[in-house]
């Protein structure tokens, strides 16, 4: 078992952000999270990561969590190479364990990965959108995590560094066999990705299944996120 | 409050305006108590990142020396020609260095070197650490499960303890330099007479205080502005607002400080 969410509570300035939800996700298995912005989705990543607590409920998780934040989040001070080492240099129970030899191994194992040699010593800011998202997964993965978040993955990126993205997250299912979690708006990611979808609203779980069934089922919910449509049930901005 | 006063009146207004700040000033207030509660444990265990601490004592000196030393310089210069003709007109060339010396080691040299660092430094910290919030760049290091208080905070807190004196003592020496040149160009005072003065008027007493002086102001900035970015919300306004909001706490915190200090170790 990867990840088990179990009622799982959250409220900001008294409104409920997450309302009572509950699922899994498997080891090897890829769920979607999707809905409108400010529905809670990235609130539920923030909640499994421990960057905010719960109000309540309960999240078991096995094994290392690793994170992949929206725009990278790579430090902008640090090099390609230090950026993907931090874990190994800086955290306590890793500190000094890992020669300078090893690391440059490490990080050109993780590198290959996401398919980029040769960029150790650029700086974010050398690189391109898609090539930053991937550094930021090679970051990620650096520690061999057991469960991978990734906070909409494709937001700001072309349709074919979108793919590549998407391309990447499956196969780090597969090299890893970590339970993920991808936050996302785009059917494309969810198709390509994902093994089952939930979908948030108001904070409440209003739909649960797999990618075919989102795009079939007939819910007022589905067809208006298929759709993208305004008429439905779901209101932006809702009060 | 809205039971006993209507809503539409000035008096209403101000209170909420006025209760507004007290929330903001009290929060912030207690932001920076935990910040420093925080940095102060791992101080005090020597739980810091070195490599990042020698970057930043690095950074906290060489970017900042050059604008200290002409703030501390030009003040000294200014002091002097001013003091140093009238001075000598009422019989007192001989008092010149001892004056301005006291003036730059109890105050001036500290005091100027603490704006200079906030302009420096201050700003330049609590941006950077706004930035690196606003841009998830601290989530992203509590992600990989590194302390950032660790990393990130305490390396820029000690620099500021271990960097500030240093500067003080290199702008005092710069600025008494100054003033002796500036007593001799405007007045013609000699230099033996300006620096036999100078050692005449000075006591070790004043050194230490202001070197410890220096220390805590270099903390408190230092401080000041970490906590300051850390909270940062929003996207460029709120790095923005966390470095006015930095600039400002500096300033008030280190005026305070100093009349604290002048009352407990000179009235």
């Amino acid at each position: 078992m990867g990840i088990k969410v179990e009622n799982l509570t959250k409220t900001f300035d008294s409104k409920k952000v997450i309302d009572n939800i509950s699922f899994s996700v498997n080891d090897g298995e890829i769920l979607a999270i999707v809905g409108f912005s400010g529905s809670g989705k990235s609130t539920v990543l923030k909640l499994i990561s421990g960057l905010i607590t719960p109000d309540g409920g309960n999240i078991i998780t096995t094994g290392d969590i690793a994170m992949v934040f929206q725009y990278s989040a790579l430090f902008d001070s640090l090099n390609v190479f230090d950026n993907i080492s931090f874990a190994l240099v800086e955290r306590k129970d890793l500190r000094k364990k890992y020669t300078e030899q090893e690391l440059h191994k490490i990080v050109k194992e993780k590198l290959e990965l996401v398919g980029l040699s040769g960029i150790e010593g650029k700086f974010p800011s050398e690189l391109s959108g898609g090539m930053q998202k991937r550094v930021s997964f090679a970051r990620a993965i650096v520690t061999e995590p057991q469960i991978i978040l990734y906070d909409e993955p494709t937001a700001g990126l072309d349709p074919i560094s979108s793919t590549l993205i998407e391309n990447y997250i499956v196969r780090l299912k597969n090299e890893t066999n970590a339970a993920s979690i991808v936050v996302t708006h785009q059917m494309s990611t969810i198709k390509r990705t994902a093994d089952k979808v939930i979908m948030l609203y108001n904070g409440q779980i209003v739909f649960a299944g797999t990618p075919d069934e989102l795009e079939k089922e007939e819910t007022p919910y589905t067809k208006q996120f298929v759709n993208a449509s305004l008429d439905g049930p779901m209101k932006m901005f809702a009060e | 409050m809205e039971r006993f006063l209507f809503k539409n009146t000035l008096t209403y207004q101000l209170l909420l305006t006025l209760q507004k700040y007290l929330t903001v000033f009290i929060s912030t207030l207690g932001n920076i108590v935990i910040m420093m509660g925080m940095v102060l444990k791992r101080i005090i265990k020597f739980d810091i990142d070195i490599k990042e601490l020698i970057y930043q004592c690095y950074r906290f000196g060489v970017s900042s020396l050059p604008i200290t030393l002409s703030i501390v310089g030009m003040s000294s210069v200014i002091v002097a020609t001013q003091v140093a003709g009238e001075m000598i007109k009422q019989g007192g060339g001989n008092y010149v260095g001892m004056f301005v010396a006291i003036l730059l080691v109890r105050e001036e040299a500290v005091i100027m070197s603490g704006f200079a660092i906030i302009y420096m430094i201050g700003s330049s910290l609590a941006s950077e650490i706004a930035t690196m919030k606003v841009t998830d760049q601290i989530d992203a290091i509590k992600v990989l499960k590194v302390d950032p208080i660790r990393y990130l905070f305490a390396p820029r807190i000690l620099s500021g303890i271990i960097m500030m004196p240093l500067l003080t003592i290199i702008a005092t020496l710069f600025g008494i330099l100054g003033g002796a040149v500036a007593s001799n160009l405007a007045s013609g005072l000699s230099y033996r007479a300006f620096f036999d003065s100078v050692w005449f008027g000075l006591f070790v007493r004043d050194m230490y205080i202001s070197i410890f002086k220096a220390a805590v102001f270099g903390f408190v900035i230092a401080l000041i502005s970490c906590t300051c970015g850390y909270y940062a919300d929003g996207g460029a306004k709120g790095v923005g607002d966390a470095t006015t909001k930095a600039v400002v706490w500096s300033f008030i915190a280190i005026v305070f400080l100093d009349m604290i200090f002048a009352i407990a170790f000179f009235f």
